[in-house]
């Protein structure tokens, strides 16, 4: 119900008379509050507006149309090649290799990832001496940019000068050359893990947000640490966790690490990435920048783009049921709803 | 349900002209790019736009005051160029490497002539100018580099096959030294690699010998090939073939080198990106480097006391010295302040620049009138002088193809070799699969420059 109903018709029109000037012919209708409430609307929704359609939207409609040519950006002779790129992104081995294990590394660092972070919450969240020191500790890696990170661990892990292997060297053992296959996975899912201090942080402020009273009265019940924690602490922190697998299956899909890790990462040394560190990004980048297929790589983005959509609307669907929202009880009326009730 | 009092403005009206705008805004560099950003107001200084590795503060303030024009300085990535290149709004001056990046730009139309220039030009005169500078020619007709019409020019330039190697290192291990006339025989500095190299528990202590020289594994197998009397491209450099006795020769030195892990390769690049560092930090013996390298070496008193510079190998019976790089500056075809961008050139290729860089070491000048200005001042340069003096006679530019950029090309290599070493795949199956990858891209690219 709108404020101008709420108001009345009287009120209404005793408002027109209070700007209708003496003498006048004209009247200045006032602006209701719902058109001023517009107004504000669009002075603030406006400039995030128009930069979503230049720098979102027009972009990726100008990468559609590219992905329909045999463009190399810079060639005066590229033209319109239909469908054929699409066709070349499902039947190009390599590509559909890439896809398989972009999903792959999703399906391990994701979970590990959250995993990581909600221990760590939990552990932080306990009344320890020093935990605002040990929890900036913890977080400290996640305000570390992935280039300098990257850069680190490439440091750490190289064969012949890189700490790891001087560790290995004290003890007699033979050095590993960790930055190419078959290990370079490894180093790349420990990178990626390492930077859980979002989750942590996220998760450690769901945590705060359970009612003490509720664990108490579970205490006073019987129920020892694991049940509070399964029953009452994991439910009521579930569409914290949902909202982090979400946002962290979209960015893993699209990590850029892997080239990050590589030793020359750029055009020219993306080529030497380790075939187990292929990920989709990687060979958009390739095709780009190396390959100079700008139709084509406009074609694997939003075939990217696609099969981003297709695995959240899967984990939207897979999380009825699981995923609980604290909401008013009369509302609630029978059952909690879950994100998938309407 | 109420309706939105008239006036208003809604969604759609909202909507349509944001998208109006944006439409509006991604247009308007399309309308600037007409503007000549050189000429500016009257009285103000003209901006010249560099795409460049990075500058000093002290230089640039230096190179503005003595020709009298402010600098942009862009630094040099070639994602940034291509992108500026495709929103026809390209810097005035772009650093480049001649060998490698000539094919590629000028046969899509995208440098400058720089002939009417050079016709003009008291300072840089083309009958001054060092061979090496034809890396910066390209004909349309032929689609060839090393003649046609000029579009850049080299500030300096290396024979990047010649290698330099440590004297203490070959003595410790009870190895005569490299001759200064004589090129070895690839196999025979292979060898040498393999009896230079100290390992300690499956790492390497000390490379034998950083193999592969400026522009990757590619130009390698192009020299080596070219050194057994082959070519690694065809005539027409639309398609390549791995698979001739020449290739192959070379390919097969380049996978026992990789096997042998004697020195970065594809299977355990150099962390560093090139010898240097670890030509310094005592851990290489010999490193494949131009005259150039010897710029670096030079610096420090101790490093240059016990390296000298040797002559390229070679593979078969023919000896060429061959240019990868020519690195120096092209002027895109559209730039808004050419003329400004060639009074850079003249001062930064034939004024006091180019005289400190002559006698640096860091590469042969690319005029001829300054070679006198080469460094020979101490046992160190005068060697390394004498050495490169000799080599010359074997100069060659070995043309690449300008239907795909030679990263790209490497990029296959990078991608193929790596495994197909550790699994110990013969030479003659992966000559088949980098025939079908690298031809499959000159033939997409081909199709692009007609």
């Amino acid at each position: 119900m709108s404020t101008d109903q709420l108001a009345g018709a009287d009120a209404r029109s005793s408002m027109r008379a209070a700007v209708t000037r003496p003498g006048s012919t004209r009247t200045r209708r006032p602006r209701s509050l719902r058109a001023r409430r517009t107004g504000a609307f669009y002075v603030f929704a406006g400039p995030w507006l128009l930069g979503f359609l230049g720098m979102t939207v027009f972009p990726l409609g100008y990468a559609l149309w590219l992905s329909f040519t045999n463009s190399d950006g810079l060639s005066p002779n590229a033209r319109y090649v239909g469908l054929a790129n699409y066709r070349e992104v499902f039947s190009d081995p390599d590509t559909l290799a890439s896809l398989a294990r972009t999903g792959l590394f999703a399906a391990i660092t994701v979970p590990l990832t959250i995993a990581a972070g909600l221990f760590l919450a939990v552990l932080l969240n306990q009344p320890i001496r020093g935990r605002g020191v040990f929890r900036t500790l913890v977080y400290l890696p996640a305000v570390v940019p992935p280039v300098g990170a990257a850069l680190t661990f490439k440091l750490i892990f190289d064969r012949d000068s890189g700490s790891a292997n001087g560790l290995l060297d004290i003890f007699d053992v033979n050095g590993l050359a960790w930055l190419q296959d078959p290990y370079a996975r490894w180093v790349l899912i420990t990178l990626t893990v390492w930077g859980c201090g979002n989750v942590m942080i996220i998760s450690l402020a769901g945590l705060q947000d359970i009612p003490a009273e509720l664990l108490d009265a579970a205490r006073v019940d019987g129920a020892n640490w694991w049940q509070s924690f399964t029953r009452i602490t994991l439910p009521l922190l579930s569409p914290v966790l949902f909202f982090q697998l979400v946002t962290q299956i979209i960015a893993t899909l699209q990590s850029f690490l892997p080239l990050l890790i590589a030793v020359d990462p750029t055009p020219k040394g993306v080529g030497a990435v380790p075939q187990s560190n292929q990920l989709i990004m990687i060979d958009v980048f390739a095709q780009y920048f190396s390959n100079g297929r700008y139709g084509y790589a406009s074609a694997l983005l939003w075939v990217l783009f696609a099969f981003v959509m297709a695995v959240t609307f899967l984990v939207f669907r897979l999380s009825k049921g699981v995923v609980f929202y604290s909401v008013d009880p009369e509302q609630a009326k029978t059952k909690p709803r879950t994100i998938g009730d309407n | 349900m109420p309706v939105s009092p008239r006036g208003s403005l809604d969604r759609r009206r909202f909507l349509a002209a944001s998208a109006g705008a944006a439409l509006s805004a991604a247009a308007l560099p399309g309308c600037a790019a007409s503007v000549d950003s050189g000429s500016g107001a009257k009285g103000a200084k003209e901006t010249l736009t560099i795409m460049d590795t990075a500058w000093t503060k002290k230089d640039k303030q230096n190179a503005e005051r003595e020709l009298g024009m402010n600098l942009e300085i862009v630094t040099y990535d070639i994602t940034k160029l291509n992108a500026m290149l495709a929103g026809k709004n390209p810097p005035d001056v772009v650093r480049g490497i001649g060998a490698t990046d000539v094919p590629y730009f000028a046969a899509r139309g995208l440098m400058a002539d720089l002939d009417p220039y050079f016709a003009k030009s008291d300072a840089l005169k083309p009958s001054d100018l060092a061979p090496a500078n034809d890396v910066w020619r390209y004909d349309h007709t032929t689609k060839k580099q090393g003649t046609g019409p000029r579009y850049g020019m080299a500030k300096d330039y290396s024979q990047d096959c010649m290698f330099w190697y440590r004297t203490d290192m070959f003595e410790a291990a009870k190895l005569e030294l490299p001759s200064d006339t004589e090129p070895l025989s690839c196999d025979e500095w292979l060898d040498l690699g393999k009896r230079l190299v100290k390992r300690r528990l499956g790492k390497v202590k000390v490379y034998g010998l950083s193999g592969t020289p400026l522009g990757g594994p590619l130009t390698q197998v192009m020299w080596m090939a070219a050194s057994a009397g082959g070519s690694l491209f065809a005539e027409d450099l639309a398609t390549v073939d791995f698979s001739s006795p020449e290739a192959l020769k070379a390919l097969q030195w380049y996978l026992d080198y990789a096997k042998a892990d004697i020195g970065p390769s594809v299977v355990n690049p150099n962390p560093d990106g090139w010898d240097w560092p670890t030509y310094q930090a005592n851990r290489m013996a010999m490193a494949t480097d131009g005259y150039w390298f010897g710029g670096t070496i030079g610096g420090d008193a101790k490093i240059s006391e016990v390296s000298r510079f040797a002559p390229a190998p070679q593979l078969g019976s023919h000896r060429i010295s061959p240019c990868f790089s020519g690195t120096g500056y092209w002027i895109p075809k559209e730039a808004k302040n050419k003329d400004a961008a060639w009074r850079y050139f003249e001062w930064y290729f034939a004024s006091k620049p180019a005289q400190d860089r002559a006698t640096s070491g860091w590469g042969i000048p690319s005029l001829n009138s300054l070679r006198s200005k080469m460094p020979r001042d101490t046992a160190f340069h005068k060697q390394s002088y004498e050495v490169q003096q000799r080599e010359l006679d074997y100069f060659s530019v070995l043309p690449v193809s300008p239907y795909a950029q030679v990263d790209a090309l490497n990029a296959v290599l990078t991608k193929v070799l790596p495994d197909a070493v550790k699994s110990g795949t013969s030479a003659g199956k992966i000559a088949d699969t980098l025939n079908s990858q690298i031809n499959e891209q000159l033939a997409r690219g081909k199709e692009l420059v007609g």
